[in-house]
């Protein structure tokens, strides 16, 4: 280890040949490639925004939010979801989880860059946002305070990761707790941004609020065994063994809860014959993206772990990544769920019916700057691995 | 300082969109089916083709109900929708950073964005351009040819808004939302 800028312990050999340096297997190879291919459709996209600014989007009047919102809860849950398996470890005192608590802030710390990465090119005018969040804060809104909590929460999970890289573990568990609170704040918030809206009864209400802690958790475990996966090329020692296995059993548990919470929305959803959520859940339910929400994040990963009670860490592995495609249906599904009702105005253009569900399907741009935040999301990591030890230190 | 509201007689609408027309030509709003701050809604005719009940088919001019509680301000992280002094519910373009949250919280499909600005516009009772002016209607209201729309301050008694929501039953749009809207339909 040598000591670089601001006392960081950064490996030795660090440098950019260490970076090109990684092993030529034909996975590798795939990989090196995606995230070169997806870190040039991030730049293609961003160019195409800046030249057609909000047109390069299919967001209309009806659905203002599209892929890019949904992409960038995706990844402020994975990063919620990384700081609380971080924190199970160095706050919490789990003994058994504390090696993967560096790895796991460093994770939330990268997938919050790449949600601050997708949302910049979202909002409209982002530097106004900054200005005037400040200047003339909306303290009603729930946008202005997942936003600023979000910022805060960065900040500690930062200044948390530096302790951990110092082994200052008496410092890291300080900002570690401060940073959990602020970001489960800020995240409960980001749910509340869907429960404020009275207008659209599918989402309003607590429901949200909550369900994000609980899938960000989730969302946290899936990423534990992708990047613990990754780290030991699926062929785990004791140590590891016994970290997933506790990490399974609490999954199952979670997506038990998570399903029980599922079954009754939707049950009161649509039995409770509230007008514009009563067909919008019955909507739902004939909805492609649903059934690959609930197979996809909830049977598969939960089918595996009562197989053996979560003793299979490289089947969990393999039901992780399956886990985090269901959970990307789960946020655009919640995104595109929200607006699929119009609001009922009598507007339509005339001799033609009034729109019954509005669609939305995202343009190339979206999924190109989508896809480039996964690209950042993954080289952002990989470069990590090659500047940290990311291991447990004795 | 005054407490601006409409009244619409909209039983009276024939449909003719020259409320839209005027609105557009007089603020400035851009061309095209999206880019509305008024419009007039149509409900479907009863009954099957071809024994269609025409009788049947009602028009509802609507717009931006200029809430007392309003559900897009509240949501608003910037502060850029704002009530000014007459109680109409603005937006300041300097500070709008275009989240779109107040489009989806707006529960009557009554804002849009503005290409020009890249920010979000909506109705403002004319605040801009007729009563700068000095005058005391809207574009809207003044070409109307069957007199669907009464604009005026709702805090003052004398007013002929004051007048008619005094003499005859009126309705809001979604009120169980706890919005306050400011139009009122005349039943």
């Amino acid at each position: 280890m040598k000591i670089g800028p601001l006392n960081i312990p950064i490996k030795e050999d660090f440098s950019l040949k260490s970076i090109l340096d990684f092993e030529r297997t034909p996975i590798n190879m795939v990989l090196a490639v995606s995230v070169l291919a997806m870190l040039a459709m991030l730049l293609l996209g961003v160019g195409n925004y800046l030249i057609h600014s909000h047109h390069a989007y299919n967001v209309t009047r009806e659905h203002p939010w599209g892929l890019m919102i949904a992409v960038y809860i995706f990844f402020v849950v994975s990063s919620t979801g990384f700081c609380i398996v971080g924190s199970l470890g160095d706050v919490f005192g789990f003994k058994d989880f504390t090696m993967i608590s560096k790895r796991a802030i460093f994770g939330s710390i990268v997938t919050i860059m790449a949600g601050f990465t997708v949302i910049a090119f979202e909002i409209g005018h982002p530097v106004t946002m900054l200005i005037y969040n400040v200047l003339t804060p909306g303290l009603t809104s729930a946008i202005w305070w997942m936003g600023t909590l979000y910022g805060l929460y960065l900040t500690f999970m930062i200044i948390e990761f530096y302790f951990l890289l110092n082994n200052d573990m008496k410092k890291a568990k300080i900002f570690g707790l401060t940073g959990l609170l602020v970001g489960l704040a800020a995240h409960s918030n980001l749910g509340s941004v869907f429960g404020f809206l009275n207008a659209r009864t599918i989402s309003q209400g607590v429901y949200y609020p909550t369900y994000f802690i609980l899938t960000a958790f989730i969302t946290g475990i899936f990423l534990s065994f992708i990047v613990m996966g990754f780290r030991y090329k699926l062929n785990f020692d004791d140590k590891t063994k016994k970290l997933l296995e506790g990490l399974a059993k609490i999954q199952g548990l979670l997506i038990s809860i998570l399903i029980f919470f599922m079954t009754w929305k939707l049950l009161t959803d649509m039995y409770g014959g509230m007008p514009n959520r009563a067909e919008v859940a019955h909507h739902i339910i004939h909805s492609t993206p649903f059934y690959a929400e609930v197979i996809l994040a909830m049977i598969i990963p939960l089918l595996v772990i009562l197989k053996d009670f979560g003793r299979s860490p490289v089947l969990m592995f393999w039901a992780s990544l399956s886990g985090m495609v269901g959970i990307f249906f789960m946020r655009y599904n919640l995104v595109h769920d929200t607006q699929v009702k119009p609001l009922q105005m009598m507007k339509h253009r005339e001799y033609q019916l009034p729109p019954e569900w509005i669609h939305y399907f995202p343009s190339a741009t979206e999924i190109m700057i989508s896809l480039g935040g996964l690209g950042l999301c993954i080289a952002l990591y990989y470069v990590g691995t090659k500047a940290f030890n990311l291991d447990e230190e004795h | 300082m005054a407490r601006y509201g409409m009244a619409l007689d909209y039983k009276n609408c024939i449909n003719c969109k020259a409320c839209e027309v005027a609105c557009k030509e007089e603020n400035g709003v851009e061309l095209g089916a999206e880019k509305h701050r008024i419009w007039v809604g149509a409900n479907n005719p009863e009954g099957q083709w071809p024994l269609l009940d025409i009788a049947s088919v009602a028009f509802q001019p609507s717009q931006c109900q200029h809430c007392e509680d309003a559900p897009c301000q509240e949501v608003c992280p910037t502060n850029a929708t704002y009530y000014d002094e007459n109680h109409v519910v603005r937006v300041d373009s300097d500070k709008c950073i275009l989240c779109s949250y107040c489009m989806n919280a707006c529960p009557y499909d009554a804002r849009y964005v503005d290409d020009r600005t890249m920010t979000v516009d909506k109705c403002t009772f004319c605040s801009d351009t007729r009563l700068a002016r000095g005058e005391t209607t809207t574009a809207c209201q003044n070409t109307c040819p069957t007199k669907v729309r009464t604009f005026g301050d709702l805090d003052d008694p004398n007013s002929e808004i004051s007048e008619l929501l005094r003499t005859r039953d009126h309705f809001s749009l979604k009120a169980h939302l706890g919005t306050n809207p400011k139009l009122f339909y005349l039943t």
